[in-house]
């Protein structure tokens, strides 16, 4: 047979040669100790107990486990505790055995770990000691297999620490093995199996169970018979050689499994000095393919030392060792399923996920999910955009405001709320930001309340205000340079100028996104090629610039030869498309400069196709360099799993309608053309104070932009209500 | 039309009392060949559902790392070197994975739905790719085109704690060329049986066949 190492040289390994020796001269019977398993539930059962019933009560519970001998080999013997454990009157699963536990869980840490291990296992191992003196453990033995568990429940943390101990008596000269062990199909016929497996069944039966832990067994060759253990006396009239029966967890073959030790005890205890041998039917009723097995039962001959029943209580033993195998408690960290932000963020990534595995098998969330966002405004649009970057699992976001929220805001702005609008109001940015964390605590939300300097608002007045306008500049830049997409959502076309200089000097991806009274424009601006790339870019522009500017005075229209498989890098700002925008002097005027009153649903309705463009460009391989979609498009194999990848998106909600029109950078444009750009990267803010500073013919001499002219006559008009507050 | 029995082919949901019925009948199967499954009353009301438990050896690797290691080996205060009586027989490397198994009832999709969750023997559940990881090679392909894909993380409606769950939403589309080939045969069939046979292997359960051919169908 094989030998058992003793604890000491469990803990100390050089040692275990040693006591090979020891055990092989003197064969004992060792027993395989439980191994605590808990359901997950448990745990979420023990926090709603310490939240709502036990709070601050630190003293004893009663708690239930079971054990189960139906296991195939190789499973560890288990006293299992599910979340159904703090019912102690509840059942027991079928065919198992309760355990009856007291639970001690303590208020912190320090008392877990200061907690007297040796006196709880002192006052548990009395109490199966004078059961056993008593008679109590013959009428009921299941104290025999008593448990304690050790518990502190970190609560802020979701951490738990616990310690089990299966106390069990220990003999002194431990328990010598009279024969080796056989297995029950070599000591019984099949007939007395089965007649064994039918008087077990008919014992279950007649006391209302599916499991006897303990109980006596009589056979002959054509007969087996079972009875409880308080019918002894009844039972066997001959004690030379008894047999009882144990209902064992363990699946070793050569070993039985705890339950069996303070049975012995009691056996020893009671009747040890009259019994010659005792035989054991370590009983296991395993159950393969639903054919049922018991010969895989152990049958061990003992010989039990006799005990005093008056002698004091013996030694106990039985805390559990920790997975490392040295005597400490076990901790669990639940965070991951019991902090409701964690599991907020693991239902939204799985929610997302589901997308991916069932609709879009080639949808890459991750190159989603980890984009930065930055949101220049937090209005309608910044509102709109926000929320469906959430849903779409972005967790980075960061907003741009300088305003407050007013009372007529809530109704539209999906971040705020009527108390927002109190005392003044709250910024916007920052309200954003609280609102987007109480949505989903996940959130990575940052609010700057702070201006965007613009063009023909000089910020000359004074040294401070020029400091300002600087600080904002670098604040902005840092921000962009922070960030992987930039979404245009203000409500003045001024205030979008210097993002998009910088964002085309930093190529960034900018999404933009304007409202007339029932239009709306959502488009990706141009993404410039790398710096360090070849600078025949700017020619090919240069050669379309003809075309370019006999488009702007003849109604681009959308899918035209001219106007289609554009690349990124080629694609115009919304400068660029404002300019070439059909002309028509008075009513050639960007859709924000119309009126700031829009219908309520054209901002979710473009908020949220800016997020949507930016999550289909985003799945394009070639990203901001992607080919822009037409209209025409919409009957070919799209470039992505998602579908198009527009440059803009006109939509007309009077028609429920809208159409992709594309167009060319300009390489007059105010905003993005190179000329413009080398300046601002070569003399930074001093150009840049220069803008705001100047009116617009800066920028029209500048670009040679003489078409500009008209156009800015416009921005002005613009400029002059935007200040007079009517 | 007899509870239960399939013959109504314009539909193929299972009503409530089928359900139940369907249930009655599994778990006396399951009572035959003990393999597990039980009813599961829910205090203060009429409903319960089906449960089963299984340990099941995992495989090693990420479920490793879920042992903690907080420095709380120094808290001892425990003597017991010198209990001989005791042997160690765990096989240390060995990764034991609780599988907890509920089968719910659906009033609004009219169909059986599978709640389960996996832990390690310390009560800490399993990620959802690590559940994945456990799954036989052989049935992740077929599984990837369903009923995985519809896999999702909800609170258990009766215990209020996260299990994943096979959403109900497409459970009626892939039992119904099942129900219907059955129909066509003249076959009468266990709804649960049949739908278990489908979603189990997702999470490691197999229905064994004896199911099929001794179960009694409803009628």
């Amino acid at each position: 047979m094989s030998v058992f190492p003793s604890d000491k040289t469990l803990l100390n390994s050089p040692m275990a040669a040693e006591s090979v020796e020891k055990a092989a001269s003197c064969p004992k019977l060792q027993f395989a100790p439980f191994s605590s398993a808990l359901e997950a539930g448990f745990w979420h059962q023990l926090t709603q107990k310490k939240l709502n019933d036990y709070r601050l009560d630190e003293s004893p519970r009663s708690i239930k486990g079971y054990y189960y001998n139906g296991d195939p080999s190789g499973l560890p013997t288990r006293l299992t505790l599910e979340f159904s454990a703090f019912d102690v009157n509840g059942p027991t699963p079928a065919y198992c055995c309760a355990a009856m536990g007291t639970l001690y869980n303590t208020n912190t840490l320090e008392a877990f770990k200061s907690t007297d291990k040796k006196a709880l296992l002192d006052e548990a191992a009395n109490e199966i000691w004078t059961a056993i003196q008593s008679g109590a453990a013959v009428e009921d033995p299941s104290i025999l297999s008593k448990f304690i568990i050790l518990t502190f429940a970190d609560l802020k943390k979701y951490h738990f620490y616990y310690w089990f101990c299966f106390p069990a008596l220990c003999f002194l000269e431990g328990i010598k093995l009279v024969k080796d062990p056989v297995l029950l199909q070599q000591k019984f016929s099949p007939q007395q199996v089965s007649a064994f497996q039918a008087a077990y069944d008919g014992l279950c039966s007649s006391s209302g169970t599916t499991a006897v832990p303990y109980f006596l067994v009589k056979y002959s060759e054509e007969n087996v018979e079972v009875a409880l253990l308080k019918d002894w006396d009844l039972f066997f009239t001959d004690l030379k050689k008894v047999t009882v029966g144990v209902y064992d967890p363990c699946t070793l073959p050569q070993h039985p499994g705890w339950p069996l030790r303070n049975f012995l005890f009691l056996l020893a205890s009671k009747w040890g000095s009259q019994l010659d041998v005792l035989e054991i039917v370590c009983f296991r009723d395993r159950t393969l393919q639903g054919c049922r097995s018991v010969q895989q039962s152990l049958v061990l001959e003992v010989k039990l030392p006799s005990l005093s029943p008056s002698a004091a209580c013996p030694k106990g033993v039985g805390w559990e060792k920790n997975p490392k195998g040295a005597m400490g408690p076990r901790s669990v960290n639940l965070s991951e399923c019991m902090d409701p932000k964690r599991l907020a963020e693991s239902s939204v990534d799985l929610n997302l996920k589901l997308m991916r595995w069932r609709l879009v098998p080639s949808l890459d969330l991750d190159k989603v999910v980890s984009t930065k966002c930055l949101l220049l405004g937090a209005g309608t649009l910044g509102c709109n955009v926000a929320r469906t970057l959430m849903g779409w699992g972005v967790r980075h976001i960061t907003f741009v405001d300088n305003a407050k929220i007013s009372y007529s805001n809530p109704v539209r702005q999906a971040l705020y709320e009527f108390e927002d609008c109190l005392n003044g109001g709250k910024t916007k940015a920052l309200a954003a930001v609280d609102r987007l964390k109480k949505i989903f605590p996940g959130v990575n939300a940052k609010g700057f309340n702070m201006s965007i300097p613009m063009p023909g608002h000089p910020v000359s007045f004074s040294e401070v205000t020029i400091a300002q306008a600087q600080k904002d500049v670098e604040q902005l830049e840092e921000l962009i340079s922070s960030h992987d997409v930039v979404f245009l959502l203000m409500d003045t076309r001024e205030s979008r100028w210097l993002p998009t200089v910088i964002a085309a000097s930093q190529r960034k991806l900018v999404v933009n996104a304007a409202l007339g009274f029932d239009t709306y424009v959502v488009m990706r601006h141009g993404l410039k090629k790398p710096k360090d790339s070849d600078t025949g870019d700017s020619s090919p522009s240069s050669s379309f610039s003809a075309s370019d500017s006999s488009s702007s005075s003849t109604p681009a229209t959308p899918g035209t030869s001219l106007f289609s498989n554009i690349p990124g890098h080629r694609l115009g700002c919304y400068f660029c498309n404002d300019v070439v925008a059909p002309g028509d002097s008075t009513r050639d005027r960007t859709l924000d400069q119309q009126c700031t009153v829009s219908r309520p649903g054209l901002a979710m309705i473009a908020g949220a196709l800016a997020v949507e463009l930016m999550v289909s460009i985003l799945q394009h391989p070639e990203g901001g360099y992607a080919v822009a979609s037409g209209s025409n498009d919409r009957m070919n194999e799209p470039p992505t799993s998602l579908g198009l990848v527009p440059h803009q998106i006109r939509g007309f909600l009077s028609r429920f309608d809208n159409v992709l029109p594309a167009s060319l950078a300009f390489d007059k444009c105010t905003a993005c053309s190179q000329v413009v750009l080398d300046h601002y990267e070569r003399d930074r803010f001093q150009f840049l104070s220069k803008v705001f500073n100047s009116t617009h013919s800066f920028l029209e001499d500048l670009t040679g932009l003489t078409l500009l002219h008209q156009e800015t006559q416009a921005a002005e008009i613009w400029d002059m209500s935007d200040d007079e507050s009517i | 039309m007899s509870s239960g029995e399939v013959s109504n082919i314009s539909s193929y949901c299972l009503d409530e009392k089928s359900f139940h019925l369907c249930c009655k009948l599994f778990l006396q199967h399951s009572g035959v060949i003990r393999d597990g499954w039980s009813w599961a009353d829910v205090k203060g009301s009429e409903e319960g559902y089906v449960k089963k438990t299984a340990i099941i050896p995992a495989k090693l690797g990420s479920l490793l790392n879920h042992k903690a290691d907080d420095g709380m080996n120094a808290v001892t205060g425990v003597d017991e070197c010198d209990d001989e009586a005791v042997g160690d027989y765990i096989v240390q490397s060995q990764v034991l994975v609780h599988y907890e198994y509920h089968i719910l009832y659906s009033i609004g999709h009219q169909v059986p739905i599978l709640y389960f969750r996996a832990s390690t023997l310390d009560g800490q559940p399993l990620s959802l790719d690590e559940v994945w990881s456990n799954i036989h090679p052989n049935y992740r392909q077929r599984l990837l085109q369903g009923p995985w894909d519809t896999l999702t993380q909800q609170e258990h409606p009766f215990l209020g704690q996260p299990f994943f769950m096979l959403h109900p939403c497409h459970t009626e589309e892939f039992m119904k060329p099942l129900l219907q080939m059955a129909d066509d045969k003249k076959r009468k069939i266990n709804y649960i049986t049949t739908w278990l046979s489908v979603v189990g292997p997702v999470v490691g359960l197999d229905v064994p066949l004896s199911y099929h051919t001794e179960l009694p169908a409803p009628d």
